[in-house]
């Protein structure tokens, strides 16, 4: 019987030595350096549904129901905060993107982003005044970025932050009806560009090895179906509205959220 | 650094296993277990990696009552399914995980048996643009040791049939990385378990009870496995196994005995972690009802297993498992 004892302490010794030393803290990530990409893909989606254009049906808490036949959107001014709370703010001439679901447009890729874990993101959801107030010739590339992508209106009304389109139906309008949801900031009376800051579920760490994803779930049922509920059936054209507009610029920038974050070498989604 | 580390610790199991088998000698005479053993059931526990068990070899059958010494092949067969994206309507990719293992317990004393199993996999999945993915090779080889801690006596079961037998084996083991990790296999949202191997040296401990009464018992199995972290950072989470079955041993006229079996199995995985750090949607459970049968003939011995879901909440919802089935035949030694 007490060999049996001993026997039995020797395996649980055992047994403690082995948890106790298989535990792994050479955690060879600490010292990162150099400088890489950061990916940030923009998937959308409709109350957690992905967003399939012309094909599906979303019905959302107004009791609308909408096919969606276009979703583009302009994203800029990132800037990316690291554990510490370092911000490092990307270029501001190279930081205007479109979004957009027709075009295939969903991956934004930053670079020569410096080594680093980063924990928190912000970004513009338009074109802020400072950019616009530049001129149609301080705009880059990006002017003919954004009216290939039906994101201007002309130069003088400016660019259109937020593009979405399709048809619905409603309790009170039973046939497909056309909807059109152009959001800017109309010149520069009135000002929709917002900006958003994202809480990362998980470090996104860069150095000459490491190429992290932001995989951001966008959900596109804030647009209506957000803060301020907007009604299609009382304007199925919302463009230039100094009531509707800036409620769906506020709703618009509740739409991001980062679903989670990929670290590794890259070429991942 | 690290791999000479786990070396020293397989090393250390085994050497805990030879250890403990030259303490065992002094004891004297101790038979097997029970008469009916070597026509009882060969239960094998499936320990998978994550959910997905493409990389743990598939699994780790203790052959917890077979009291003899084999080496056999057997066929496993995992079918899965896992969401390709992260919403609702996300399509589901079907996944195959096939396994051809060789497999056998070996004497080293009468109480202390080592088992071996060296798998081959090959699995495929198909993408909801009916696109296809094959990886093949050999996994992760497992050695593991067991020491027979408790047995009750035969002979004083020969004068009492109708007297409780109980046997209970503790054990440990390790797996080491040989099958071959593929990173790019684990990104995005599919199934990260896709993999022929883990990449990492990992640790378990189990045990194992057994209680016989005449030609009918029931087996416990509680084990538990250490995972490490892969030369790529990537760490599966450490993963608890258990089961429950009966059985019962019928003999026909032709010297061929039938074992059927029932039970429950079930898994429950840590999340596994990346760079240090927490991957979401990576921890689960899963509950299993399963059923088996085993028949032998002098010392060919055929059986079938397979394990169908009662519960489970795998990666969040986005891996499901369908069901797990295994065909073997061993050869006593």
């Amino acid at each position: 019987m007490k060999l049996i004892h001993i026997k039995l302490s020797i395996l649980v010794a055992a047994f403690i030595s082995l948890t106790s030393c298989s535990s792994d803290d050479d955690n060879n990530s600490d010292a990162l350096t150099g400088e890489n990409n950061v990916s940030l893909e923009f998937d959308n989606s409709m109350n957690g549904d992905d967003l399939i254009l012309g094909a599906s049906t979303y019905t959302n808490s107004n009791d609308e129901t909408l096919t969606i036949n276009r979703l583009n959107y302009i994203v800029s001014n990132f800037v990316l905060i690291d554990e510490e709370g370092n911000e490092f703010i990307y270029p501001k001439d190279e930081s205007y993107f479109v979004i957009s679901e027709e075009n295939a447009l969903n991956e934004v890729v930053l670079t020569n982003i410096p080594a680093g874990k980063y924990v928190q993101m912000r970004f513009g959801v338009g074109v802020d005044q400072e950019k616009y107030q530049q001129g149609a010739e301080g705009q880059g590339d990006f002017l003919q970025i954004a009216e290939e992508n039906n994101m201007m209106w002309a130069w003088q009304a400016g660019y259109k932050f937020l593009n979405f389109e399709g048809t619905f139906t409603a309790p009170s309008i039973a046939s497909s009806t056309d909807f059109k949801i152009h959001m800017g900031s109309h010149g520069s009376t009135l000002d929709n560009y917002k900006e958003v800051t994202v809480n990362l579920p998980s470090t996104a760490m860069v150095s000459d090895e490491m190429t992290p994803l932001i995989h951001l779930e966008v959900d596109a049922n804030q647009i209506l179906d957000g803060e301020h509920k907007i009604y299609l059936s009382e304007a199925p054209v919302v463009m230039v509205d100094e009531v509707k507009s800036p409620q769906i610029a506020e709703n618009t920038s509740t739409m991001f959220e980062v679903h989670h974050v990929h670290n590794g070498e890259g070429g991942h989604h | 650094m690290k791999d000479l580390q786990n070396i020293k610790f397989s090393f250390f199991i085994l050497f805990l296993g030879f250890t403990l088998s030259l303490w065992s000698k002094p004891l004297g005479k101790v038979e097997d277990t029970l008469p009916t053993t070597s026509q009882r059931q060969v239960y094998f526990f499936e320990d998978c990696d994550v959910c997905g068990c493409s990389g743990n070899g598939g699994s780790m059958g203790y052959g917890g009552n077979l009291t003899n010494n084999f080496i056999g092949v057997r066929y496993l067969k995992q079918s899965y399914k896992s969401r390709d994206g992260i919403f609702n309507n996300s399509p589901w990719v079907d996944e195959n995980f096939n396994t051809l293992q060789l497999w056998s317990k070996i004497p080293v004393t009468e109480k202390v048996s080592v088992h071996a199993i060296v798998p081959y996999h090959f699995h495929d999945r198909e993408f909801g643009d009916n696109s296809t993915q094959k990886i093949n090779g050999i996994g992760d080889i497992s050695v593991l040791a067991f020491y027979k801690l408790i047995q009750t006596n035969k002979d004083s079961l020969m004068l009492n049939p109708d007297k409780l037998a109980h046997t209970l084996r503790v054990g440990g083991g390790v797996k080491a990385p040989t099958g071959n990790y593929e990173k790019d296999n684990n990104a995005g949202s599919v199934n990260p378990s896709f993999q022929v191997g883990t990449g990492s040296w990992d640790y378990t401990v189990g045990l194992d009870y057994n209680l016989g009464y005449r030609t009918y018992g029931a087996n416990v199995l509680l084990n538990y496995t250490f995972k490490t972290e892969n030369d790529l950072n990537y760490h599966f989470g450490n993963q608890t196994n258990y089961g429950l079955s009966f059985f019962g041993s019928f003999n026909s006229q032709n010297a061929v005995s039938i074992s059927p079996s029932l039970g429950i199995a079930g898994e429950i995985f840590e999340e596994n972690e990346q760079y240090g750090e927490a991957v979401v949607n990576t921890k689960g459970d899963v509950l299993f009802s399963q059923l088996g049968i085993h028949t032998t003939y002098k010392k060919w011995s055929v059986g079938a297993n397979v394990m169908l879901p009662i519960h489970q909440n795998l990666n969040s919802g986005l891996v499901e498992v369908n069901y797990r089935t295994a065909v073997y035949v061993n050869f006593s030694i």
